[in-house]
């Protein structure tokens, strides 16, 4: 009886239960995070060393590929942004039904295999004539991580308080002012979620960028999977923490909007 | 008007989402080899799409497949609620170093995620198979699922729950009638969400497998392009599961349109 | 009434559900149950082998040894997963297929076993492979191990140009420079191996000293010296910007298309884009040019923490029976290191005109055979081409020469529009910094 009184006294407390998922937390993701560390400062024989950076640093083609890779990132997210966003709004402004079919409908795409929907673009652009290349590079970045920008920012427009649009409304502002000076900051947390799960997959992603140009456009995922898959571990593991490294970057950017967006944009 | 041009708007993306789906669904219909050649239309994928062996078969890494997938998106979705809830109650300083932790993997490269559990288990000595690739995948998708869910904790009235609770109920109770039907919206989509992850993950499952011959579609699907060219078959089979899918939706859609009635 | 069904079919599902992944495991635990030395765990390529194979041999194992085995079988899609996978995972496969540079590599590391070749009353059919695989693997011996005793030759074949007859002639394909002509701009694929680029590049680059004698086909493959390296890295660098792209599975599936004129092809790939091409119309055809090419051979080994070798030599020894051997041929559409007569009276087409010298391959007696000369090249061709070992310890310096030689992208524009939106981002920051300090001084200043 005791027992079970105490535990139900500590299941009581709800923050406890976030008890096991930090466990799993430590075990699954910071492990291996250290495992990462550990071969990304050590040589193959096992030594402290900072060769790994130091070659980086020194070898033009893998920076200049990170660079461009951030490059291609930016213009992804931004193409994502400008697509999706006004795809979101329109969503939003549907009967919830049938916005719930519609958003279905852009995940549906992803339930055929990456490597057989891609081969089918390339069928696509050779069907339309266009070469492969940075234009079937960009429409490949964009279809497979539009639906992701599309999510979070359905969500927060949807849950946007009706209330505050029609109280900008009766204070007198026009459409514009109210989707601009309303909707659109209140918006901003989703926006912030988009953003956080296109930019750095893409920069990542490898795949995509070798089945649509022939491998002739190179990305920093590529370079990755390169050493890794070479042997070259601790190389790769360095050039991982330099994405890390953007990823802390990314997440100071957002700031404590970042805990914002999860509170109040978040993905659904 | 704007409605037309808002609904052309939509249907232009959908367009353009759905083309390379509609290639596929085309050359289905065409032996070849090839997906783009066009050798005369025939069935004959259809026919022989479940014609494998015992080992390497295509019916055995789909149904893999949707096993892990299910497997995996089902416990994520309860691990990532409990957890949601339980971060939401974290105080600030904690919940931002969780939530931070909680990101990594939506963030790091799959590749890293998939080398760094590979060592993992490695120097565990844990042997590898169906636990360790439904492990991986729990890892990547439960936060999605927190962050699909935390949004509706956020939105619900937080005295609910400590009113069931004074009402005498234990947690469990409260749980199962106060928040779960709160966050069932957040649940199913993360849950949804962590599927589709799931059944497209391509190199975390390849470094998790193991070696007693376990596969899943995309371990089959990238092994055969190496050898032989991506396996025709599959272009029947993805016409098969995206129709079934848009089938499912829409009869989804009439019963929810007969209701509102 | 609907909450009832509603629940109803959330049970429905639970049940069904937990049914399924009970099932499943249940299996997974029988599958569990049969002893490890009694399992036989083979790693292969997809499409490799005859699957059927896979039910029969442990009848055919039971027969020769009274023993039981189950065979597990798993596939692979990039020997550098295999590799990393028996080298760094331990994985304890009885039995992979490397090409023949990776088998080096392996064995150099010291992850092989000697393959067992007393087979008792079973007779040995090892012996059915050719000679001229066998006697290669001379070559691969290092640190003192022959690698005879490690390796057992699977498939084989030959490197050299895949090209659309209608749109390039053989003429132009008698010769790797095609890859470094202007006026292919845009239409050829190279592949993205850096072992192949490597040997081709430098047989290109040596033609000359090659032809003249002064260097040997062998050396210039495979010495790597910082010379042959730094000429490997130029030739590259001049072919680049000709190429339509790097590919590494679906070159021959471009080429079926019709969009590229010609590529970089092992003749096994060439036999199948081939065939797959005249269903669509395409005209294709395989050259070997020449100045010299490569012959490759993937093999079996035993990987270090095999737990059945027993099991695993006796699989080799039934790979190699002709019939076999024969449907291996069959499904995967490459070429069998055996070379008995069955094999032979099986290839052998007599509806072709033209012959085929394959002395070298199936022994003397065999100058005029009537055969795919894609499929078994000709002695003149099997002539001019070497065989490819591993890097060992250059491999590092040749994987950074490569990565040199392939380039990076970035160009200017894209610089400008990072340095742009980071200096962006950065005002904003700060802008928005500035303004919360302002506002916080504000909410201070009023306290007071």
């Amino acid at each position: 009886m005791e027992v079970k009184r105490n535990l139900s006294t500590f299941m009581g407390k709800r923050k406890n239960w976030s008890i096991p998922y930090i466990l799993f937390l430590a075990f699954f993701v910071v492990t291996p995070l250290f495992l990462i560390f550990y071969y990304a400062f050590t040589n193959s024989t096992g030594g402290f060393t900072f060769d790994n950076f130091r070659r980086f640093w020194q070898q033009p083609e893998a920076m200049h590929t990170f660079v461009f890779s951030v490059g291609v990132a930016l213009i992804t997210t931004a193409v994502c942004l400008l697509l999706g966003y006004p795809a979101a709004y329109i969503l939003s402004r549907m009967s919830s039904k049938t916005a719930k079919i519609m958003v279905l409908l852009f995940i549906l795409p992803m339930w055929i295999n990456f490597l057989i929907r891609t081969l089918a673009t390339v069928a696509l652009f050779d069907f339309l004539g266009i070469p492969l290349g940075q234009a079937s590079l960009y429409f490949g970045m964009v279809y497979n991580f539009l639906p992701f920008m599309v999510y979070p920012i359905y969500n927060i427009l949807q849950k946007t308080d009706q209330n505050l649009i029609e109280a900008a409304q009766d204070l007198g502002a026009n459409p514009r002012q109210v989707f601009f000076r309303t909707i659109l900051p209140l918006s901003v947390p989703g926006v912030k979620s988009g953003i956080m799960m296109v930019f750095m997959p893409v920069i990542s992603t490898f795949a995509i960028a070798e089945l649509l140009t022939i491998n002739n456009i190179k990305l920093f995922g590529t370079t990755l999977q390169e050493n890794i898959y070479n042997g070259m571990w601790n190389y790769g593991a360095a050039l991982s923490l330099v994405m890390l490294l953007l990823i802390g970057l990314t997440l100071l950017f957002n700031g404590d909007g970042n805990a914002k967006a999860a509170e109040e944009g978040g993905l659904i | 008007m704007k409605k037309i041009l808002a609904n052309s708007y939509i249907g232009f993306l959908l367009l353009l989402l759905y083309a390379p789906i509609f290639i596929i669904i085309i050359f289905s219909f065409t032996e070849a080899k090839v997906l783009g050649n066009w050798s005369g239309f025939s069935l004959k994928l259809y026919a022989s799409l479940f014609h494998g062996g015992i080992h390497h078969s295509l019916a055995s890494a789909l149904w893999n497949t949707l096993i892990i997938g299910l497997i995996a998106a089902f416990v994520s979705m309860l691990l990532g609620t409990v957890a949601a809830i339980g971060i939401y109650n974290l105080k600030p300083r904690t919940r931002n170093v969780v939530q931070l932790v909680n990101n990594i993997p939506i963030l790091n490269p799959d590749i890293i995620t998939a080398i760094s559990l590979f060592l993992l288990f490695v120097s565990l000595g844990i042997s590898q198979g169906y636990t360790t690739v439904i492990l991986a995948h729990i890892s990547f998708c439960t936060p999605y699922v927190v962050l699909s869910v935390y949004p509706r904790l956020r939105r619900m009235n937080e005295n609910l729950y400590e009113a069931a609770l004074d009402l005498g109920a234990t947690p469990f109770y409260a749980l199962r009638k106060v928040l779960l039907p709160e966050l069932k919206p957040g649940m199913i989509s993360g849950f949804i969400l962590a599927f589709t992850l799931s059944i497209d993950d391509f190199v975390v499952t390849l470094f998790t497998i193991g070696n007693e011959g376990l596969e899943t579609l995309s371990t089959y699907i990238y092994a055969d392009a190496r050898k032989g060219g991506l396996t025709p078959e599959l272009r029947p089979l993805s016409a098969i599961i995206f129709i079934t899918v848009l089938v499912l939706l829409l009869v989804i859609n009439q019963r929810a349109a007969k209701k509102r009635l | 009434m609907k909450k009832f069904n509603r629940k109803q079919l959330l049970q429905i599902t639970f049940l069904l559900f937990a049914l399924l992944s009970a099932g499943f495991f249940s299996n997974e635990c029988q599958a569990g149950e049969t002893e490890r030395q009694h399992v036989l765990k083979i790693y292969n390529w997809a499409d490799y082998i005859d699957e059927n194979l896979l039910t029969e041999f442990p009848k055919w194992y039971k027969e020769q040894t009274g023993e039981e085995v189950k065979i597990v079988y798993q596939v692979f899609d990039m020997t550098e997963v295999m590799y990393t996978k028996i080298d760094l995972g331990k994985e304890d496969f009885d039995l992979a297929c490397p090409t023949q540079a990776v088998m080096q590599r392996m064995l150099n590391k010291d992850l092989l076993l000697p393959i067992e070749r007393d087979f008792g009353m079973t007779p040995n059919y090892l012996n059915n492979m050719s000679p001229f695989i066998v006697d290669r693997l001379d070559d691969f011996s290092i640190g003192g191990k022959n690698a005879a005793n490690y390796a057992v030759p699977y498939m084989w074949g030959v490197s050299g140009i895949l090209y659309n007859t209608q749109k390039v002639s053989a003429d132009e394909m008698s010769s790797w420079g095609c890859f470094w002509n202007p006026k292919n701009k845009g239409k050829m694929l190279m592949k993205d191996s850096y072992w192949d680029v490597y040997a081709m590049a430098a047989v290109y680059g040596y033609r000359d000293e090659i032809a003249s004698g002064k260097r040997s086909l062998y050396s210039v493959t495979n010495d790597h010296t910082p010379d042959d390296i730094h000429l490997v890295e130029n030739e590259i660098k001049s072919m680049k910007p000709y190429l339509a792209g790097w590919e590494a599975d679906f070159g021959k599936d471009m080429m079926t298309k019709g969009e590229k004129w010609f590529c970089y092809a092992w003749n096994g790939d060439a036999v199948w884009a081939i065939d797959e091409a005249s269903n669509v119309g395409v005209s294709l055809d395989f050259a070997v040019p020449k100045e010299g090419s490569n012959v490759w051979f993937d093999c079996w080994v035993i990987p270090k923490y095999a737990q059945n070798t027993k099991a695993a030599s006796y699989f080799l020894d039934y790979l190699c029976r002709s019939d076999i051997a024969l449907r291996n041929m069959d499904v995967s559409g490459y070429c069998s290191a055996v070379a008995s007569s069955e094999i032979l009276d099986a290839v052998v087409d007599s509806t072709l005109d033209k012959t085929v010298n394959l002395s070298y391959f199936f022994g003397p007696g065999h100058d005029n055979m009537k055969v795919n000369p894609v499929q078994y090249p000709d002695q003149s061709v099997v002539d001019r081409c070497a065989i490819i070992n591993d890097f060992l310890d250059k491999n590092d310096e040749v994987l950074e020469m490569w990565s040199r030689a392939k380039g990076d992208n970035l160009f200017s524009g894209m610089t400008f529009l990072i340095i742009g939106v980071v200096v962006l981002l950065a005002a904003w920051i700060i802008f928005t910094f500035v303004k919360k300090s302002k506002s916080k001084k504000r909410r201070l200043g009023k306290k007071k």
